[in-house]
């Protein structure tokens, strides 16, 4: 039901100054782990405000402005359990297999932005498991499944969500539920195809280029046209994915619904 | 019988030796200055001195460009992308990869004929990835900017080489990666790495020793001309203002030009108070001394990153009854200028892409006219265009037969911040990032602009941003691609797509070249790894 990929990315400043450096610069602390003690900026108004400008400038653009997500996870939702050591070697060495690379910030940069993201974490980390996830799974199964997976099973059409729970804030998933045209995440933005005998077929786009389009169709068929053999291509405002409002998924189908996605750690087979 | 035996020994010898007498120089300063109407060359990163990337070749043309076919791809086996031209000369291709590798290649066939590595050192300081944008040759040699700042020739027969000479360190942030530009005995060059605190320069060489014969600094310091636009400290010795992009060359006034990079840091300016003269302008200098003649300066005290390392264009063209000498530029702040070449003064300047920091360039100072809000800072603040710019590195062309201006335009937007960053060596020194809006549509064109009116002509839209350089012909066509892979063939009066072939990866801040070989015109586009050439079918 949201559009969130599950790829950790963090800013190309952050990728790019990581060229190059075949040994250490000289200079303050690199330190690949957590220095010992505890985070002297963790509380500090003047560290913070340092902290959220080094994020908006190394880390927002792939994280959100807010931290809640954008091509990266929301790290409001990620962080609560998150001890330091790890947030630290995160930020530090990137995330294989993402797009998140190791960065050369000195030790104490990523210190102060961890007070940052410690500091808006505040209001989350609080955020306790609610909701009856049985009813919930319930919910995913009879609304959700045509298009989303979750697990092992489920439709394809829409991002697969067996990780959203633990990557997204429940104001995040809210939002994307309730308003899913707000956003559409690159791969699931909605698409018609107008053939030259007037047929129309909607889909997600998965591909582009300035000749040609590729889409899955809402019958998960994949699918590649080049734009001058067909008589229209036309890119929707509204998602594919319906508009969640009350009257469809009262408040507590939507809280049962989170708190089944916030169970799911992903795939058995991956 | 001695007396034969002798005579026959000796014709033999003589037959030995004549053949292994090195021909002339395949390459003079006056076939350089020929350009392309050699059409089995291409000598110089523009094709011509003047930078306009157009052919003068017509085989290929609109009506039969949707005959291309391949003809052969050459890949280099290596991670990274071409931003290379490459040289041709007489059915033989010369051209630079990642890490300062280098090749010389079968035009015919694609095949390789010797291979240049360069040993690199550890501990590089890059910004922006191992790349480089190509040789120059003058006489039997080329010439290749380093990762490492040193200026390096090669022999052209077997890629051993002949000299290495440094520019300056890159322990401190220097870096190279413009193809170098030959103008009479020396070799011209600059420096890359203003995201490093560099203080940045041009510099010409002896071709033949290697031998440094001036140096024109980008950022002028204290007791210069120019001085008085950086504040009285030592801010001018990190000021940025690298040359990462080839400049071009009048002859008539033997001068170069170059443009020049941002200052540093890019985006916090609190401690750099000024214009910060020469960074984000054009420079005209004698080829000779590296004496400045003029200077046109784009973006003055720039706070978004807006190098202006794009080619500068030279051409001719009537301007209210009278034929001016004039270097049009498009420039990464998003505005079209066409300039004066013997003056330096501004004729006309106009957006070509959306632009929110400036309301116009003003015609009675040269300088843009600034609307409010556009400083970045703490909390962020929104500009169009993006970092990227309104175009950036990727060379335009020039169609004189149209006058016609063929640029690759960038419709985009981002959310700048700036911050008081202490400068280390080794470490990104911007200042600042930006960030673009998750919602926000990027999209590019290839626009003809007119360089007479600064007025867009016509306009061919991608679907999302390229950094595809042009090429045009005479016979009509502009070549082109888009941020998905495709090479594409335009009409140059109109703009319509006559012909695309899907390359796999997108033509990235490079362009196609076009010659002649075996009486059949090569369309040849780096893209990725790969060099593709194609061809009409035989």
């Amino acid at each position: 039901m949201t559009r969130m990929r599950l790829i950790a990315l963090c800013t190309l400043v952050v990728s790019l100054s990581a060229v190059g450096f075949a040994q250490d610069p000289p200079g303050p602390k690199r330190s690949d782990t957590l220095p010992p003690g505890k985070n002297p900026h963790l509380g500090r108004a003047d560290s913070i405000k340092s902290g959220q400008v080094l994020f908006q400038t190394r880390c927002a653009d792939c994280h959100g402005l807010d931290a809640r997500g954008y091509r990266g996870p929301d790290l409001t939702a990620v962080l609560g359990g998150m001890p330091d050591e790890r947030l630290f070697q995160t930020i530090r060495k990137g995330v294989p297999g993402s797009d998140m690379q190791p960065n050369n910030m000195t030790d104490d940069d990523v210190l102060l932005i961890m007070a940052y993201l410690r500091n808006m974490n505040k209001a989350t980390v609080t955020e306790t498991a609610s909701g009856n996830a049985e009813n919930g799974r319930k919910v995913f199964a009879s609304q959700c499944a045509t298009c989303h997976r979750a697990g092992d099973s489920g439709g394809r059409l829409g991002p697969d969500l067996s990780r959203i729970g633990s990557a997204r804030s429940r104001d995040a998933l809210t939002r994307e539920i309730r308003t899913p045209s707000e956003w559409m995440a690159p791969g699931y933005e909605s698409v018609t195809i107008v053939t030259n005998d007037g047929q129309k077929i909607r889909g997600v786009k998965k591909n582009e280029d300035t000749f040609s389009i590729q889409i899955m169709d809402a019958r998960e068929r994949l699918q590649g046209y080049m734009k001058s053999d067909v008589q229209q291509v036309v890119f929707e405002k509204a998602s594919l994915m319906p508009e969640y409002g009350k009257e469809r998924l009262n408040d507590s189908d939507l809280n049962d619904l989170i708190g089944y996605l916030r169970t799911l750690r992903g795939s058995s087979t991956r | 019988m001695r007396t034969i035996t002798l005579a026959v020994a000796f014709a033999l010898t003589t037959i030995t030796l004549g053949a292994q007498q090195a021909g002339p120089p395949q390459v003079t300063n006056q076939d350089i200055l020929n350009g392309l109407k050699d059409p089995a060359k291409w000598l110089t990163y523009g094709g011509t001195y003047d930078g306009q990337r157009h052919s003068p070749l017509t085989q290929i043309t609109p009506a039969n460009v949707q005959q291309l076919v391949p003809q052969w791809t050459f890949q280099t086996g290596q991670l990274g992308a071409f931003q290379s031209t490459p040289i041709v000369i007489d059915g033989v291709l010369y051209v630079t990869g990642v890490n300062n590798n280098a090749w010389a290649i079968d035009a015919r066939s694609g095949r390789q004929i010797w291979r240049y590595r360069r040993e690199l050192p550890e501990g590089m300081i890059l910004c922006c990835g191992p790349v480089n944008r190509g040789f120059a040759v003058l006489g039997d040699r080329l010439y290749m900017s380093t990762l490492d700042a040193h200026l390096v020739a090669l022999d052209m027969k077997t890629g051993t080489e002949l000299f290495d000479v440094a520019m300056d360190d890159y322990k401190q942030g220097y870096s190279a990666t413009v193809a170098p530009l030959v103008v009479k005995d020396k070799v011209i060059l600059g420096v890359a790495g203003a995201e490093y605190g560099i203080r940045g320069f041009i510099e010409a060489h002896d071709a033949a020793t290697g031998k440094r014969i001036w140096r024109f600094y980008t950022v002028a310091g204290p007791g210069e001309t120019g001085g008085n636009t950086w504040p009285r400290t030592d801010a001018y010795k990190r000021g940025g203002g690298s040359i990462w992009v080839t400049g071009t060359y009048d002859p008539e006034q033997n001068l170069v030009f170059f443009g020049t990079g941002n200052p540093g840091p890019d985006y916090f300016s609190a401690n750099r108070e000024g214009d910060n003269l020469f960074t984000a302008s054009v420079v005209a200098l004698d080829a000779d001394t590296g004496t400045l003649k003029w200077h046109y300066q784009f973006t003055p005290h720039d706070v978004h990153d807006w190098d202006s390392t794009q080619v500068p264009v030279l051409g001719e063209i009537p301007i209210e009854g009278q034929n001016r000498k004039v270097v049009m530029f498009a420039n990464r702040n998003g505005f079209y200028y066409t300039i004066d070449r013997v003056t330096g003064k501004l004729i006309v300047a106009k957006p070509f892409v959306e632009t929110t920091w400036a309301k116009e360039i003003s015609y009675l100072t040269g300088r843009p006219i600034l609307l409010p809000d556009n400083h970045p800072n703490e909390l962020g603040v929104r500009t169009c265009p993006d970092l990227g710019g309104g175009t950036n590195f990727m060379a335009p062309s020039y169609d004189p037969n149209l006058k016609l201006f063929f640029v690759t335009a960038r419709e985009t937007c981002a959310t700048y911040f700036a911050y008081d960053q202490k400068f280390e060596i080794g470490v990104s020194w911007t200042g600042g990032g930006t960030v673009r809006p998750r919602e926000q549509r990027n999209w590019g064109a290839l626009r003809a602009i007119d360089p007479i009116t600064a007025e867009r002509k016509w306009e061919f839209r991608y679907p999302t941003v390229s950094s595809s350089g042009v090429l045009s012909t005479a016979s009509g066509l502009v070549f082109a691609g888009d941020g998905e892979g495709n090479v594409i063939a335009l009409d140059s009066r109109t703009g319509k797509s006559l012909w695309h072939y899907q390359l796999g990866f997108p033509v990235r801040n490079t362009g196609g070249t076009t010659y002649m070989l075996d009486g059949r015109q090569y369309l040849l586009v780096p893209s990725g790894a790969t060099l593709t050439a194609f061809a009409l079918p035989r």
